[in-house]
């Protein structure tokens, strides 16, 4: 069939040149300003007796402004036409027909009889000077036609760079980690970046190139290209017709892919994972997967590989999010609503991340619909959601999407003792993402991220704290091999806590970061086997590490405010994605990242060779505006991978990070009260390294992923407490913290079904965590100076997540959980003083408290799948903690009227069944 | 920051309230036993007698209440060479009834035990305590606060710590008049009179119970323009007895260097502030007394000089305008015929008669009995010794 075409095609063209000889037409003249080109059809109409067929809509957008005299109509229609994507033919009847990308031939050859003049299904795929250069795309939105991009030439050899867009068909939404790759060659691929963007390097001819995508129909494009060009391809979702549909997944991404231990979770996949309250969290989603843990089940701060809670880069749109919970970290801060997806990096971290140790949690929201108002609402137990989406422009190049939550909470607290009765406990969050098509070389993503936490209790403290993110990213494509994205935002975290309850200490306490950013990052598809990213990083950090102010007349508070602190951290990066051979690729960046404490400030000095305190203190200097104290030094990454055979991979990786901005906490957990504070002559910035291996094998079909990931990871200059140190409104917090160092070794194992009726994976991880503190300039060694274990460590740990679809209407899915207790300094004695028996402790971390076990479950039931009606419901209805188990989450003693007891805290400690409605309309 | 950790141990004991569940830990047995000289007590640089208490840390399982340090030869020293003697007695309290110290000079602690080891605290001035300025309590909903106002004009304090005994007057829920006869099986076989004049037995009806406090009470005016102190140090929750007659309190006030201030309050972090979502590490304590034979043995105290302000108050229960005591005791009636105190009253105290005929024994035909005997006899866990200071 596609070389009847090819003959079609041949004929066409040749008798083309042919047909336009020899034949008298009207010449125009005339002076055109300013006219669209509907008008200026008019014009031509009226005045030279042609006939034009189009589609107004299409040329809607298309300005005339032109002047001439005595042109023949094609002359003119080439000049009105050019970089528009239109074509335009003329028949002998003087008819012009004007479509768009194809060319429609108004002749048919003498001889073809049997076709009469059918004309437009008759379609000419033309190779367009203007495509070749970039300027405009073909939409390949057919599977069985041949795209041919670039200019016909007689050198057919060597590699042409093909590059687009791959999109949602319906909302136009870009899709991103998408795999494009040629059938006929599965190791030219690429997936397509967080903008549905795509560039793929190949040698020059015909090929067929498969796009795959979860949750979307595989397409399939037969291209012949001859030169650099661009083409967008829409993606169909994929509605699952109530019939059986057998799906073969060729996606191998873990086995292809350089990167080691990087994870993805699509909104999907999160929302599936049962969870307390039934709210689709996306940091507990992620804390199922290997390698993540946290210290218990009220804390959102998560631990990575070893690495502390602050160690973790939380971007939403690029965005930092200091504080990413709720309600003392029952919920994470984020709209599941306005999620696409999710991508842990725990040790390939690509160059263009920094500043934090440990990994980066890129959160990507989604774009909102473009061609129609669209909305969802969801009701819970705890929390409603609302957003709604639509294009901000008729042209569907703009769409935003609004979504926000709010709590109703005080139910919960009504059911506390009277003490509290009088309390109150809100939050809200709300993030607005709008998207600007400025043109086919030039997009830009607007975030705004807003969340608020407010509690009383009982009438006299408020405590409160807040989120506020702006976020602007730019987009430019230079050209199919080179584009950049420069992103600017500003972020600002605080919480401040008052009280008026004793008049005397009325107070008000404020804590504050902000930071000004500004990145640029380029990728520069050098040639099928280079793809080279370079860029540029810069963070303006301005902290107010604590104020303190007397509320009300009679308060006799001293207002005591610790003077701002800034820093500039600036980082250059290159790195270059290197396909030695099909079966052997390599990642590999250089960061150099640079830090400067910036006046003004006071600093303080210490006595070489003498603990940091106020008796070693040798004076303070005041410091102008301008620099202070500087650190620089070079980061690494760098990534291997050889596939043995398409299936089977093994990598291996090294990575090394810097951190410059330290989040002081004794807590185990996030703590809403916990300040950060920069690195300054007296505290110097976190280092880390790690080596990590990987084996990935893939079974059936690629259905099945095994992988096996060990690492070993080291940490200096962490920043542990001395005992009894005050974070809060310590002016010189550096004679108050110690350095110490730690490790960090693991392997895990994860074996995933990616298809199937039952879906879903399970993980085990082993891993251990250690620190140590044998400074001895810091006046206090913990445990002797040995390593002692760190409070995430728990050795053993497994996750079980599955899904099962019982039908298109109604699935389950479960999580298992089980991990060993964390460490817990166990009393060694007890002793008599102030009237009580009080515990005595020694060792840190030396125990463990009991193990954690539970069973979650959840049911996802929808209504009909009729693709055209106004709404789509959906009803989760789920139990967290099936079994009922006293999950412990901290053990501690306490003296209580003159007696010590030991107590297990559990948090959820009983069965917590839930039911969420969701509605889409 | 005092005031913000308490602020989230509130918010985190709300949270907890909300979802959470606490049950009893035991732990795994250890054998382990530090066995570390603890040292309590202060310098008394006023007039009033100086006590150190020594004592030693047991292990968790162990069920001594108290191990005292005996024997030891403890002294203070002066910097200028003086050196006083105390006392020790069997309960590990060695004392002296003044010390003559004198202002200029710094003194130490120093303690030889008895099995051989000497242990010194770091050598101290004498700091100043501030009188105490009114003690004051407001009633809440929920019970009654009594708070500290105190103030040094010098500014100097700054960093206060306080110990108190509250005493209270507690009279049983019923007079009581009669009492049973029983047999050596048990068995009741009379109603009779107390006392021949049918008098009320006053020994078990007013009662007097002294507790000292239990927690650390620590305060500082640090983050205050003056050094002022208003501080709540106790609370008595609505309906509790130590109001439903008359309450006393004694507050006894110490200056504290800032060192000490944290000693103690790293100590309450670790011994009283456990138990919420975002609990502070437990972390070592080091006072300033040093084991001198063996300078890697921790020891446990902070012993400083300086003198005890004290006052008192008394609350009546008539200056409250709504207490709820409960003592949650019920009588009823029963005949005075041995059969129905057999089936009815045998297991009850009798209080009072209260109907008579003289066919009856003792002229008693019908008698009241208390539910529980604590409600007649007010001396179990208290004492009838009306305290010297008590009005």
């Amino acid at each position: 069939m596609r070389y009847f075409y090819f003959i079609l095609i041949f004929f066409f063209s040749f008798f083309y040149s042919i047909a336009l000889q020899g034949q008298t037409r009207p010449l125009i003249t005339g002076n055109f300003k300013e006219l669209k080109l509907g008008q200026f059809i008019r014009e031509l109409e009226s005045t030279s007796g042609y006939h034009f067929y189009y589609d107004s809509l299409q040329i809607d957008s298309i300005q005339v402004n032109l002047t001439v005299k005595d042109q023949p109509l094609d002359k003119v229609m080439e000049k009105v036409l050019t970089k528009t994507g239109f074509n335009f033919s003329i028949d002998q009847y003087n008819n012009v027909f004007l479509i768009r990308d194809i060319m429609i031939k108004t002749e048919l050859p003498p001889g073809f009889f049997g076709v009469k003049s059918t004309v437009d299904s008759i379609i000419n795929p033309l190779t367009d000077l203007e495509l070749a250069r970039g300027s405009n795309a073909i939409s390949a939105s057919l599977e069985n036609k041949l795209y041919e991009i670039g200019t016909k030439s007689n050198n057919m050899t060597g590699n042409s760079t093909l590059a687009g867009y791959i999109r949602d068909d319906k909302t136009n939404e870009p899709l991103p980690g998408v795999s494009v790759y040629l059938e006929d060659n599965p190791a030219i691929s690429t997936t397509t970046d967080q903008y549905g963007y795509f560039s793929l390097s190949l040698s020059k001819g015909v090929h067929i190139l498969n796009v795959q995508s979860i949750g979307r129909r595989d397409a399939r494009r037969h291209i012949a290209i001859y030169s650099d060009g661009k083409m967008d391809i829409p993606l169909h979702e994929q509605i699952i017709s109530l019939r059986e549909v057998v799906l073969s997944s060729k996606k191998t991404n873990n086995v292809r892919s350089v990167q080691l231990g990087a994870e993805k979770l699509s909104i999907a996949t999160i929302k599936k994972i049962p969870t307390v309250f039934g709210e689709a969290d996306v940091l507990r989603a992620i804390l199922v997967l290997p390698g993540v843990k946290t210290v218990g089940e009220a804390s959102t701060g998560f631990n990575v590989r070893g690495g502390a809670t602050d160690q973790n880069l939380i971007l939403f749109n690029g965005a930092t999010i200091y504080n990413p919970s709720h309600f003392f970290g029952f919920f994470s801060a984020f709209n599941p609503e306005v999620i696409k997806d999710v991508q842990l990096f725990k040790s390939s971290i690509p160059a263009k991340y920094g500043g934090r140790l440990s990994s980066v949690l890129d959160i990507t929201s989604r774009e909102g619909n473009k061609k129609k108002f669209a909305g969802s609402a969801g009701i819970g137990p705890v929390t409603s959601r609302l957003n709604i989406e639509g294009p901000l422009s008729k042209d569907s190049s703009s769409s935003f999407v609004l979504g926000g939550r709010a709590t109703y909470a005080n139910w919960l607290l009504n059911l506390l003792p009277k003490d509290y009765e009088n309390s109150k406990a809100s939050f809200y969050d709300v993030s607005l993402v709008t998207t600007h098509e400025l043109n086919r070389k030039n997009n830009l993503y607007l975030t705004a991220y807003l969340s608020k936490d407010k509690f009383n209790l009982n009438n006299d403290t408020t405590y409160q704290y807040s989120n506020q993110n702006l976020s602007l990213q730019w987009k430019h494509i230079f050209n199919n091999k080179l584009n950049s994205l420069v992103t600017g935002g500003y972020d600002f975290y605080k919480y401040n806590i008052n009280s008026d309850a004793n008049k005397i200490n009325a107070y008000d306490l404020e804590f504050n970061v902000s930071q000004l950013n500004a990145k640029s990052d380029f990728t520069y598809y050098f040639n099928a086997r280079h793809t080279i990213q370079f860029g540029l990083n810069a963070i303006y950090y301005k902290l107010n590490p604590g104020s303190y102010r007397p509320v009300g007349p009679e308060s006799k508070v001293k207002e005591d405010i610790i003077p701002p602190e800034q820093g500039l951290e600036s980082a250059v990066y290159i790195g270059d994605s290197y396909k030695i051979s099909p079966d052997l690729s390599m990642d590999y960046a250089f960061r150099y990242s640079f830090y400067q404490y910036l006046g003004p400030q006071t600093v303080s000095y210490y006595a070489d060779g003498l603990p940091k305190s106020e008796s070693s203190r040798t004076g303070t200097k005041e410091f102008e505006k301008g620099g202070i104290k500087n650190y620089s030094g070079p980061e690494y990454r760098f990534a291997l991978r050889y596939a043995f055979t398409p299936d089977f991979s093994v990598k291996a990786g090294f990575n090394s990070l810097r951190q410059y901005i330290h989040m002081l906490s004794n807590t185990t957990a996030i703590a809403p009260t916990d300040i950060w504070k920069l690195s300054d002559p007296n505290i110097q910035p976190q280092q880390g390294n790690q080596v990590s291996l990987g084996l990935y094998k893939n079974f059936k079909s690629n259905t099945i992923e095994t992988s096996v990931e060990v690492y070993y990871k080291e940490m200096k200059h962490y920043l542990d407490y001395k005992s009894g140190a005050v974070l809060v409104l310590n002016h010189n917090i550096e004679t108050d913290v110690i350095n110490t160092k730690g490790k960090a070794y693991g392997i895990e194992l994860l074996l995933k079904k990616t298809a199937g009726k039952l879906n879903g994976w399970i993980a085990y991880t082993y891993s251990r965590t250690l620190l140590k503190m044998d400074d001895s300039l810091a006046g206090e060694v913990i445990n002797n100076g040995e390593y002692y274990p760190s409070n995430y460590d728990k050795p053993h740990d497994i996750n079980i997540v599955g899904n099962l679809k019982i039908s298109h209407r109604f699935s389950v899915s479960s999580n298992i959980v089980y991990s060993t207790g964390r460490p817990m300094t166990l009393p060694v004695g007890r002793y008599y003083y102030a009237g009580s028996q009080r515990v005595l402790y020694s060792d840190r971390n030396a125990d463990r408290i009991p193990y954690t076990f539970r069973i979650d479950l959840s049911m996802n039931i929808e209504g009909n799948h009729k693709v055209q009606q106004k709404t789509h419901n959906s009803w989760t209805i789920g139990v967290y903690n099936l079994t009922g188990r006293n999950n412990p989450y901290s053990v501690y003693f306490v003296s209580e009227n003159g007696q010590i007891k030991g107590y297990q805290l559990s948090i959820f400690g009983s069965i917590i069944p839930y039911v969420n409605f969701n509605i889409k309309f | 920051m005092k005031t913000n950790f308490k602020i989230i141990i509130c918010c985190a004991t709300l949270i907890m309230l909300l979802v959470c569940c606490k049950q009893e830990y035991i732990p795994p047995a250890n054998e382990e036993n530090a066995n570390l000289l603890v040292v309590e007590g202060f310098l008394n640089s006023g007039q009033g007698p100086t006590t150190i208490r020594l004592s030693r840390s047991v292990g968790l399982t162990d069920t001594t209440q108290k191990k005292f340090e005996r024997g030891a030869k403890v002294n203070v020293e002066g910097e200028d060479g003086s050196s006083f003697a105390l006392a020790g007695n069997n309960n590990g309290e060695y004392s002296i009834s003044q010390l003559p110290l004198l202002n200029n000079i710094k003194y130490r602690l120093h303690i030889k035990t008895i099995n051989g080891k000497e242990y010194a605290s770091d050598f101290v001035p004498i700091k100043i305590t501030p009188p105490i300025d009114s003690i004051t309590w407001q009633s809440e909903s929920e019970g009654l606060r009594l708070y500290v106002n105190t103030h040094d004009p010098q500014n100097a304090t700054k960093y206060y710590q306080w110990e108190f005994e509250e005493t209270w007057e507690y009279h049983s829920a019923y007079y009581s008049t009669v009492k049973y006869i029983r047999d050596n099986t048990n068995r009741v076989t009379a109603l009779v009179y107390k006392y021949p004049d049918h008098h009320v037995d006053t020994t078990i009806y007013k009662c007097w119970k002294t507790l000292s406090s239990t927690s650390i009470i620590i305060g500082s005016s640090e983050n205050l323009t003056t050094d002022i102190i208003y501080l709540p140090f106790h609370f008595i929750e609505q309906g509790s007895e130590k109001l439903s007659v008359l309450y006393s309190i004694n507050l006894k006030q110490y200056a504290a260097s800032h060192e000490k201030y944290l000693f103690l309050q790293k100590m309450k972090k670790n011994t009283e502030q456990t138990g919420s979502l975002f609990d502070a590490q437990p972390s070592q304590l080091s006072g300033n007394i040093h084991c001198l034979t063996d300078p890697n043995e921790a020891v446990i105290g902070y012993v400083e000089i300086t003198q005890e302000q004290t006052q008192r108050i008394f609350i009546f229960n008539s200056q409250l305008i709504y207490w709820r005591y409960d003592p949650g005791c019920a009588q009823f009636e029963i005949d005075n015929q041995l059969d129905s105190i057999a089936k009815y009253g045998a297991d009850f105290t009798p209080t009072v008669p209260t109907e008579f005929d003289l066919t009856f024994p003792f002229g008693i035909r019908k008698f009241n009995v208390a539910s529980d005997v604590k409600c007649v006899d007010c001396t179990i866990g208290r004492t009838n010794q009306k305290p010297p200071f008590w009005p």
